[in-house]
């Protein structure tokens, strides 16, 4: 028996053992799909329930990524916070302080490698859901303040090259975050961007974008992207090799 | 009476001081004046007689009183030294001037001759002795008995040791005879057409005594061609360039262009042009070059043999480099975004020893395009620049779910295997574009793997599971969470699941398996899940999961760190880049150049998988010679490698510090490769080292003499310059400044009858006179 022969015997005997495997193959598992989970409190956590899997599925077409049919819902407290480095922390109101346990779950994940995207959906600057993040933002890591993101960091062009981190409303021109060394690990958006991708069982937007209409929706989805890109790649887009890359087409100066 | 002695003095034994004389003349002068003034009325000649007889009196009781005396000497003049210093150095052996039968070395011991030193090397007024200077000054019986053998010719640390032979002697002079090729601090503090410097200068000085320089040779009969210098680094940086520069000396040889080269074991890396043009002797060449692996590496560099030249030894410098890295090179291709990725990007970008270059594929053709290119970050997959430019500056490549088919890669699949062989690291990592799911099998790269892969591209479980060490595995660097097996064991139980596995066949024969699957099989055999092997010079791990991540972020979850992520991948690379610090065989050499002729002392330290020693281990040493190729040997003829030579394979035993020690001499100019083999719990270890001997040619280097620094020594301290073989030595030697005192007499003058008589008598007269000349 030659090398050739044996291999092939080799892949007959793993047809078998593979045949017995339930699931589809084309992925590890579902486990190991991409997918954001949305953080629960007490409060109202799902302003728009359909907006992240909109998101993933759309980030699924558009990119490499595979995504995950569902998306979790987690606790702060929850072990399972832990599978989903990506979490989402949205609201429309004024909550309650979180429990110590889960200010000290937030920090250990956030630490750990994970990412809170924080969107609010009330549409008003620091409104009163915003002023509840901060304050448990700032019980979180009271020696980190949430900064303003520059419009030169990684985040604005980890896929897609973005000016402005609109949502379905432009009511601010930054976002916010915290930083871990050079990685963010906290986002604050408050343009409502999961209003910009919502759409309801008939496939219709839920929300219209103001004031930029479709073509803001198309830019927002655009910045969800790119934070999904972030969490997964973090700051690969800062690489050196892409550099020339980016400012050519951001028709910048190249030396 | 004064026939012995033939010199004298008159000595003053009284001690009397001044004081004491001046009043003697005074009282003198007084009794003088006295006596003429009491003598004046008579006649003067009478007058005078008596004064005279007084004075006299007075002046003979005064020499009694001043004891003097004879001190009779026989004496003799001590000889002075000489030195007669020869230089015995290798140059020394060489030709006086070029084709000449005669070397140097005899030519000086002519010269001796022609000096006339007697055979009792003693004459009149010097004693001479003999000295040959080359490392050191040394005493001979005659000149005809220096040898040329010398690797040095330190003039300057030779005179100093005359100094201080001579330091409570009388130094008559030196004698210098060299062609004047010094090599120790006065020959670097004074280069080839400088004036002496200060330093030298004071030295000389300090001798007060003439050196008197006979020169042998004569520059201007040469024709040669050499490499005096070579600078370079000790170790290098892989993958940075590094320079070697190197200065080349032609004597005598027309106008001409000429090939230098720098080979690695043979073979030509660089060549620069030499322009030789007349009125300029010294050139400064360079070579700049990347070096491309790591370890020891042994360069030659090669000027071409000239007819007629005098020497061909100089015509080639080797030397030892140690190529090191200054970080971890590690290309990092991932097919899609992911957790695993992300977790092990972020853990090597933290590394500031790795310099990381990844490559993800974000978008591929089956996603929908709704934005223009423009309006993306993304670049083209640059697979050409990758994989084939710029592959050989990576230490190590992974490849982390990424499949080849779309990217048009498989021609670079072979580049990858080739880059292992020659010592690159590299690892698959799994996922659903992996391993078979990647359509790798039968491939270059499913060759180096250390499993063998199915052809279905569908082979994939995705059940969570714990992965479970093997034997080898609970002792292995890569999978050693604790150096304890029960502990490690035990801490990979308690690991978070790892969410599925792509499925592989067995491991191959050479490979070793350090953790399998719970339940998956295949043949009787658990399945491979982390699986290494050693590819010729490479390493390659195959990592059939993709969730290893959760051992980063989900541990924290349970309570625990990160720190068995950390470990697990620092381990890792560290095996597959080769760290030193993870051989638990290794040749510990200190030196790397050695002198031919030199003995060392070969040390193998063996250490246990937790690296504590290794005793009582059978440790195989092998030592293998290979001569220095030193390509083209005459114009139109080329000289073949030799092959090795076995000159040691021995086996030795490693003591309870587990260090295994042997004796080599290192008789012969060449490469020595030792390798080391021991087997031990950990399988079969092996380490590799090489070390050089070199011949001392540092004089064969500028071989060309140098009698402007010979004439510069005699005419700073008075000495004589000759030149050979046209002049007749001639020097000038100090004339003796001591006398030797070999009898000695003192004769008292005054102690005798005969003073005390004429003393009395005088006395007696003067009275007679003046009672017949009327006074009392």
């Amino acid at each position: 028996m030659n090398r050739r022969q044996y291999l092939k015997g080799m892949a007959g005997l793993t047809a078998l053992v593979a045949a017995q495997i339930p699931g589809t193959l084309f992925a590890m598992g579902p486990d190991d799909k991409f997918t954001i989970a949305q953080l629960r409190y007490k409060g109202a956590y799902n302003t728009r329930p359909t907006a992240l899997r909109r998101l993933t599925l759309e980030v699924e077409k558009r990119t490499s990524i595979v995504s995950a049919p569902k998306i979790p819902v987690v606790k702060a407290t929850d072990k399972a916070l832990y599978e989903y480095p990506l979490v989402c922390w949205s609201g429309d109101e004024a909550f309650d302080e979180l429990p110590a346990k889960a200010i000290q779950g937030l920090r250990d994940f956030l630490l750990s490698g994970g990412l809170l995207v924080v969107d609010a959906s009330d549409g008003v600057v620091d409104g009163p859901f915003i002023q509840s993040v901060q304050r448990e933002l700032g019980k979180m890591f009271p020696n980190r303040k949430l900064g303003t993101i520059p419009s030169d960091h990684v985040l604005y062009k980890s896929f897609f090259l973005v000016d402005k981190p609109v949502g379905r409303l432009a009511i601010s021109k930054t976002m916010d975050g915290i930083f871990d060394q050079d990685r963010l690990m906290v986002i604050v958006s408050q343009n409502d961007m999961l209003g910009a991708w919502s759409k309801d069982n008939f496939g219709s937007w839920t929300f219209a974008c103001t004031p930029g209409g479709d073509k803001q929706r198309e830019m927002s989805y655009r910045v969800g992207m790119n934070i999904i890109m972030y969490a997964l790649c973090i700051n690969y887009k800062a690489d050196q090799v892409h550099v020339p890359f980016i400012l050519k087409r951001r028709k910048w100066k190249v030396d | 009476m004064f026939g012995s002695y033939n010199s004298g003095d008159v000595l003053w034994l009284g001690d009397w001081g001044t004081p004491w004389i001046l009043f003697f003349l005074v009282l003198g002068a007084l009794v003088c004046g006295i006596s003429y003034y009491d003598l004046r009325v008579l006649p003067k000649r009478k007058c005078w007689t008596l004064v005279g007889l007084r004075i006299a009196v007075y002046l003979l009781a005064v020499i009694f009183l001043l004891e003097p005396a004879i001190d009779l000497k026989n004496t003799s003049k001590v000889k002075n030294q000489v030195a007669v210093i020869l230089d015995g150095s290798i140059s020394m052996g060489l030709p006086s001037v070029q084709q000449q039968e005669k070397t140097r070395l005899e030519l000086i011991k002519e010269a001796v001759e022609a000096l006339e030193i007697p055979a009792t090397k003693t004459d009149d007024d010097h004693i001479y002795s003999f000295y040959q200077f080359g490392d050191a000054l040394f005493p001979l019986a005659t000149a005809q008995s220096a040898e040329s053998d010398a690797g040095k010719s330190d003039l300057a640390t030779a005179i100093e040791s005359v100094k201080k032979t001579y330091a409570q002697k009388d130094l008559g002079g030196i004698i210098v005879l060299s062609d004047g090729i010094v090599s120790g601090a006065m020959g670097s503090r004074t280069r080839r057409g400088e004036k002496l410097d200060e330093i030298t200068i004071a030295e000389l000085g300090r001798l007060k005594a003439p050196v008197n320089t006979i020169a042998v040779g004569n520059a201007d009969s040469f024709r040669d061609l050499a490499i005096v210098n070579v600078a370079h680094d000790d170790f290098a940086f892989v993958h940075n360039k590094t320079s070697i520069e190197f200065d080349v000396q032609a004597v005598g040889i027309k106008d001409t262009d000429l090939n230098a080269t720098l080979s690695r074991d043979g073979k030509v890396v660089q060549s620069r042009l030499l322009k030789i043009r007349k009125g300029k002797s010294n050139y400064k060449l360079n070579f700049d070059f990347i070096p491309q692996k790591i370890g020891k590496e042994v360069y030659s560099i090669d000027l071409p043999h000239l007819k007629n030249e005098a020497l061909f030894e100089n015509n080639h410098a080797q030397f030892l480099q140690k190529i090191i890295r200054d970080k971890i090179r590690a290309l990092q291709v991932v097919g899609r975004p992911s957790w695993d990725e992300r977790f092990l990007r972020r853990h090597l970008k933290q590394n500031p020893n790795v310099d990381l270059i990844s490559f993800f594929i974000l978008r591929t053709n089956q996603n929908i395009r709704v934005a223009g290119t423009d309006e993306l970050s993304l670049i083209p997959f640059p697979t050409d620049e990758l994989f084939q430019d710029e592959l050989g500056s990576f230490d190590l490549v992974i490849f982390q779910n990424f499949n080849f088919g779309p990217y048009d890669m498989r021609r670079y699949l072979s580049e990858i295997s080739k880059f292992v062989k020659e010592g690159g690291g590299f690892m698959m990592i799994g996922g659903d574009l992996s391993f078979s799911n990647g359509g790798y099998s039968e491939t270059a790269i499913s060759d180096i793997l250390p499993v063998e892969l199915s052809s279905r591209t569908d082979t994939i479980d995705f059940r969570p599971f714990k992965p479970e060490l093997t034997e080898a595995g609970l002792r292995h660097p890569i999978t050693t969470l604790a150096f304890d097996p029960v502990e490690n064991r035990k801490l990979w139980q308690e690991l978070p699941d790892q969410r599925g596995t792509n499925i592989v066949l067995n491991a191959k024969p050479e490979a070793s398996v350090l953790a399998v699957h719970p339940t998956l099989s295949f043949g009787g055999k658990p399945m491979p899940v982390v699986s290494i092997s050693e590819v010729e010079e490479g390493r390659v791990m195959a990592l059939t999961t993709d969730s290893t991540w959760r051992w980063g972020i989900e541990r924290v979850g349970e309570g625990g760190t990160s720190r068995e992520y950390q470990l697990f991948w620092n381990n890792a690379f560290r095996w597959l880049i080769k760290d030193p610090e993870l051989k638990l065989i290794r040749i510990e050499n200190q030196v790397d150049e050695y002198d031919v002729g030199a003995v060392t002392t070969l040390s193998v330290r063996v250490s246990n998988p937790d690296y504590t020693p290794a005793p009582n281990q059978a440790v195989k040493l092998i030592v293998e010679f290979e001569p220095f190729f030193e390509g083209e040997q005459v114009e139109g003829g080329t000289k073949q490698k030799s092959a090795p030579e076995t000159l040691l394979s021995t086996k030795v035993q490693t003591d309870a510090g587990g260090l295994a020690q042997t004796k080599l001499a290192l008789e012969k100019a060449g490469r020595y490769k030792i390798s080391a083999e021991s087997r031990t719990s950990s399988g079969l270890l092996k380490d590799k080292d090489v070390v050089i001997a070199l011949r001392s040619v540092s004089e064969f280097r500028d071989i060309v003499p140098r009698t402007d620094l010979l004439k510069q020594i005699a005419e700073t301290t008075g000495g004589i310059f000759t030149q050979l073989p046209n002049s007749k030595p001639a020097v000038e030697l100090l004339p003796s400044k001591s006398i030797q005192v070999n009898r000695r007499k003192v004769i008292h003058l005054w102690d005798t009858s005969v003073a005390f008589l004429l003393l009395v008598g005088l006395l007696g007269l003067e009275w007679i006179l003046r009672r017949r000349w009327g006074r009392l």
